[in-house]
């Protein structure tokens, strides 16, 4: 579930990233075209890498439900923390990416 | 057309909304609570012991105790401990005295490690939260309907809602804190949008659950009138073989337990019924504990001989249409869930209740702003803002009463149980006294911080009241108790925010608007 949770914050990280407005308040400008497609890809492309994660960690029945929980908890602790503690939000994002390959090889 | 649609659904969902905000809040909360049920009765009866435990030991245990008291009963009752509920509980039932009746029944709760009698202090626990949240404290079955009424209307407001909403995918990420009533509306919409997944199903699951109560005419047509023989079909009763009228030697009952975990591939046993248990036609139930799987499999249950041990019967394989209905009602009870998914299960829980209460505030807010200036309310917004305040604080400070009595009532106290849940009632009910008698900001204030107080103090009643205070079950790493308290802890802090907020903002409104426009070109600048 742990991966899944470090999958779901980074891909909604990168999704918000893809919006003009979002990119220009936390990063300070508007995105490229080019940017915008990228973090929009990578970003569903890290929720589809997290249902992976979690559905072969528990199967189908309790890896959907656990996704479903990541996914909504994720978003959440994102919107609520990017007004507050915008530098943290990204700062998590990054350390959630880098600390997934880890959590890979700590399940494995 | 397309605008004229979208007004009818937001008319519908403000409405929709108010009408039946209030109960749904309650509802919500408490179900909220029911996901730690067991957690909170256990706090609330700390005479029980937690110990760690086989299921094997206590059922000897049992069995041993069951012989000892209850020879000459006509069944025997046992529900295992498990991880959650450490209690080992007995029941029997006398051989009624006159053919026809029901014989009287006699429960005992045993030390699952001892196997002696424990007495816990006489109350409802988490079952109180568990029943008010579908019962609401109502004879039966009119609080299951008005519950259900509810339910369907919550599922009315969810869907009249994202139609409602316009730019959902547009602002998926918009959270904007300090801007009055723009931040309420931001944070109704982020908790609706964000968990509404968790928002469907735990609506759409609670008209599964009542599905048979609520539209009982299909069963009616098919099966001519007769209820009953649908729900034989459905939940087949296991057949039992008579007394034989002789008596036998009943055998150890631990070894079923191994034999049905490979029948069911793993599965636990949940509880046991032993019919007869003196009789050489003795019959054991085993009935399957549906913490292990997502998808609940109503009474999977097997019957054994209970002299010779040898496999009686065992309940068919789930139907198809069953498992539907059977993982709609796993997934709103999360009986499988572990302590992480738990949390989880809470916390969206929780964001259900935020959502519900910011509707709440938002509906009266917008009204509100027109008669800012006359400082006139009228009847029906001055109503509006009294159920506000003692729907939601109020209803925080009744639950902190719950815990409070338990604490402080004398064990020995005749219907102490029923004190328990009075004092639930009538601390919710001064609430409203009190909404009505101070006005508005001051109302609020007062009654989160009384909340506030009351919770923060909950750790520190605990420790003075019994022996089992934080700085002992940290160090035992109790973590039923110190997350109880942990828990009170930190919602009482939430509760000091909330009131502080509210004080703040009341008089922010009075200072006027240049200091507002400071503290934003302030925010801006850094």
């Amino acid at each position: 579930m742990f991966l899944a949770l470090l999958l779901c914050y980074g891909g909604f990280t990168a999704l918000c990233l893809s919006m003009d407005r979002h990119h220009a308040e936390l990063l300070g400008r508007k995105p490229s075209a080019r940017r915008r497609q990228g973090m929009k890809l990578s970003g569903w492309l890290l929720l589809a890498l997290s249902l992976w994660a979690a559905v072969s960690s528990t199967g189908w029945g309790l890896g959907l439900v656990e996704w479903f929980a990541v996914l909504m908890l994720s978003a959440l602790l994102l919107v609520l923390l990017m007004p507050y503690r915008p530098r943290l939000a990204l700062a998590l994002a990054g350390l959630s990416l880098l600390a997934s390959p880890v959590a890979v090889f700590a399940k494995g | 057309m397309k605008e004229g649609f979208r007004q009818a659904m937001a008319w519908l969902h403000t409405w929709a909304g108010l009408i039946f905000g209030w109960l749904l809040f309650a509802i919500f909360l408490t179900g909220t609570l029911a996901y730690f049920k067991d957690e909170i009765s256990h706090w609330m009866q700390p005479e029980i012991p937690a110990r760690s435990l086989s299921s094997e030991a206590s059922l000897t245990l049992a069995q041993h105790y069951l012989e000892q008291h209850a020879a000459g009963a006509s069944r025997w009752l046992i529900d295992l401990p498990d991880a959650r509920e450490p209690g080992l509980s007995v029941r029997w039932q006398q051989a009624p005295a006159t053919p026809g009746t029901r014989g009287q029944f006699t429960e005992k709760l045993l030390d699952p490690q001892t196997g002696a009698e424990v007495q816990g202090r006489d109350t409802r626990g988490g079952e109180f939260f568990y029943r008010f949240h579908f019962q609401l404290q109502m004879p039966y079955p009119w609080g299951r309907w008005l519950s259900t009424i509810a339910a369907m209307v919550m599922f009315v407001a969810l869907i009249s809602g994202i139609i409602t909403h316009k730019k959902i995918f547009k602002d998926f990420f918009t959270f904007r804190p300090r801007k009055g009533q723009r931040s309420w509306l931001d944070g109704h919409n982020a908790v609706g949008v964000l968990v509404l997944p968790f928002h469907l199903m735990i609506t759409y699951s609670s008209l599964v659950i009542f599905m048979t109560m609520v539209m009982p005419a299909s069963i009616l047509a098919a099966y001519k009138g007769d209820a009953e023989a649908f729900y034989d079909e459905v939940f087949p009763a296991s057949n039992t073989p008579d007394m034989a009228g002789k008596p036998g030697q009943l055998a150890p009952l631990a070894p079923l337990l191994e034999r049905a975990s490979e029948q069911w591939s793993g599965g636990r046993t949940g509880s046991l019924t032993v019919n007869n248990p003196g009789d050489a036609n003795a019959s054991v139930i085993l009935a399957r504990d549906g913490a292990d799987r997502v998808v609940h499999d109503f009474g999977s249950a097997l019957t054994f001989n209970g002299v010779t041990g040898q496999l009686l019967s065992a309940t068919p394989k789930q139907a198809l249409p069953m498992a539907i209905a059977g993982s709609f009602y796993g997934l709103h009870m999360g009986h499988f869930a572990g302590p992480v998914l738990r949390w989880l299960y809470f916390i969206c829980g929780l964001a259900g209740t935020a959502m519900i209460g910011t509707g709440l505030v938002i509906w009266l807010g917008k009204r509100q702003l027109k008669h800012a200036k006359s400082g006139v309310m009228p009847f029906e917004l001055r109503l509006v803002e009294v159920l506000n305040i003692a729907s939601m604080s109020g209803l925080m400070v009744a639950v902190a009463a719950v815990f409070w009595a338990n604490r402080l009532l004398p064990v020995a106290m005749a219907g102490r149980a029923d004190w328990e849940v009075n004092s639930f009632f009538i601390v919710w009910g001064l609430s409203v006294l009190h909404a009505m008698v101070r006005r508005g900001r001051a109302g609020w204030v007062e009654q989160l911080a009384l909340a506030a107080l009351l919770f923060c103090a909950l750790p520190l009643l605990n420790a003075l009241t019994t022996p089992y205070h934080l700085g002992v079950t940290l160090m035992q790493g109790d973590w039923t108790m110190a997350g109880f308290d942990l828990t009170c802890l930190g919602s009482g802090l939430f509760f000091a925010w909330a009131a502080w907020k509210m004080q703040r903002a009341g008089q922010a409104g009075v200072v006027t608007r240049p200091r507002a426009k400071s503290i934003m070109l302030e925010q801006e600048a850094h």
